[in-house]
């Protein structure tokens, strides 16, 4: 029931043909994973996700991980954690060898409206777009269409 | 200069006579530092940094005293430079003074009088500049704070809000009660961030602001205080919770600042325990002896990594993902400390846990 209407609601995710997404996400609050989580599961449109309250941990599992050819993983990377933030994160990410970052596209999430955190994410090839938080069903679908 | 030290002054001229009569006149009231060249006279620059007065003959054979100041102004642009000088100068004198090289001449030759009435106006000069500066720096620092504190509640006061916002949105379209249940408890530790937040502001606030009140501080009543609020989370989070205090004798000190430095510690104690831990542990031991209390905040819990044990009391640090923490607590505990002579040492091991130990000296009266 709620699968189709969620369908109706948002065709554009179910036109990508044959590529499973997984996704990813990186936020130290476990309410911004869970929001997350439950966002993403209902597009119906993932394959596997995980969360990790550590962006190092993300990272050993994105090093570690063989790179499957069928499917492409969405990072969502939030900007201001403690140990590794999201910045780093990310300079940590694009060192990694090709053959796996080019499986990933990465965006940033962040409450901030600091406008040198917004400027930075300009400044890495590997980040595809800024979203602001809460993540929504909305503004998924729009990046996901 | 230390209130009732004497002004310390550099008289640089290249007769030994004029030097040796200035230094008979003038060295009951002030330190005086004599130099027959300006090399001597770089010497005790360097090595007084407190010299507050700088005098100056313009005639010397290596170069003029306006030359002197010139250059010294830049090496040692703190101290007030006065020229000793005759009326035959007078068109390159008023030029330096007219640059700012020199802040007055006196005319030779001098009178004690002329002398003393100029050193005291100097000396004046001086120690506004130096409050200046120091009162600057003071400034700086509190703007300094006040762009970490407005970046942090973007981050820490608005992030747990649009987590709330963003929980609201998806509870609209949640159907299962319990999963809605799991939603508003992570929603509920949101709120309680932002609350916590708001106190940490409010504690760090009255710490800057505040004066010290010192009173007679009874460790018993106040570790029973605060041990009834920690002995409900204890229960609940089913932790081993003792303490036990040793007082011998009458302690002063700020009780404003002990029970927000008790607070915080035993926050932090109870907060970062391990989840896995079946004996989970906190003990609070507090002694004093010889005017010197002891406070050690022990805990079996998640221990700091010794990466970053050195930044834990950093202003908005925090250590850990652990979903808990402003990043004030401890810096607020340090800054306190700072406040009351006392100290804060940190021995901690990675899952196994971390002990604090405060030593605060206690005021020799009360304040009135």
């Amino acid at each position: 029931m709620r699968e189709q209407r969620l369908k109706s609601l948002y065709p554009a995710i179910y036109m990508v043909p044959n590529k499973k997404l997984n996704f990813v996400v990186i936020d130290d609050s476990k309410l911004d994973c869970f929001i997350a989580e439950k966002i993403i599961r209902n597009t119906g449109k993932c394959e596997s996700i995980r969360s990790f309250l550590q962006a190092h941990d993300a990272l050993d599992h994105i090093a570690a991980n063989p790179v499957d050819d069928q499917s492409h993983t969405i990072l969502l990377v939030d900007i201001q954690m403690p140990i590794m933030n999201g910045f780093e994160f990310v300079e940590a990410f694009e060192k990694l060898p090709l053959e796996i970052t080019s499986n990933y596209t990465v965006y940033i999430i962040s409450s901030s409206i600091n406008e040198a955190d917004l400027n930075k994410v300009h400044n890495y090839r590997s980040v595809k777009q800024f979203l602001n938080k809460p993540l929504t069903s909305n503004n998924l679908s729009v990046l996901l269409g | 200069m230390k209130t009732g030290e004497k002004i310390k002054i550099l008289y640089i001229d290249d007769e030994q006579n004029n030097l040796n009569g200035f230094k008979a006149t003038f060295r009951f009231d002030y330190t005086v530092y004599i130099a027959s060249n300006t090399t001597l006279a770089y010497d005790f620059l360097r090595d007084h940094n407190d010299i507050s007065v700088v005098l100056c003959d313009q005639r010397m054979p290596d170069k003029t005293g306006v030359q002197f100041f010139e250059e010294m102004r830049k090496l040692y642009p703190d101290p007030v430079r006065m020229l000793i000088t005759g009326y035959t100068d007078i068109e390159s004198v008023i030029d330096s003074v007219n640059r700012g090289h020199i802040f007055r001449y006196i005319k030779k030759p001098w009178t004690d009088h002329d002398v003393r009435s100029a050193i005291e106006e100097a000396n004046k000069f001086y120690l506004t500049n130096s409050m200046l500066v120091e009162k600057n720096k003071e400034l700086q620092s509190a703007y300094d704070e006040l762009g970490k504190f407005a970046y942090s509640i973007t981050h820490d006061v608005r992030g747990p809000l649009v987590s709330v916002i963003g929980a609201l949105e998806l509870a609209k379209e949640m159907d299962d009660i319990n999963e809605l249940r799991e939603l508003l408890g992570m929603m509920a530790e949101a709120v309680r961030k932002i609350d916590e937040y708001i106190k940490n502001t409010h504690e760090y606030y009255k710490l800057k602001r505040g004066a010290l009140q010192f009173t007679a501080i009874d460790f018993n009543r106040l570790m029973g205080d605060i041990g009834a609020i920690f002995r409900v989370v204890a229960v609940n989070d089913d932790i081993t919770f003792s303490w036990q205090v040793d007082q011998g004798g009458l302690f002063y000190s700020d009780e404003i600042s002990i029970k927000m430095i008790l607070n915080n510690l035993l926050s932090n104690a109870f907060n970062f325990q391990k989840k896995s831990e079946t004996n989970k542990v906190v003990d609070v031991k507090i002694s004093m002896n010889d005017n010197l209390a002891e406070i050690e905040v022990h805990d079996n819990g998640i221990g700091i990594h010794e990466d970053y044990i050195n930044n834990i009391f950093t202003m908005f640090y925090r250590a850990t993902s652990e979903d808990t923490g402003s990043g004030l607590g401890l810096y607020n505990v340090k800054d306190a400390l700072n406040k009351l002579g006392g100290k804060i040492e940190v021995a901690s091991k990675l899952n196994e846990g971390t002990t604090f130990k405060v030593t605060i000296p206690g005021n020799l009266h009360g304040t009135k």
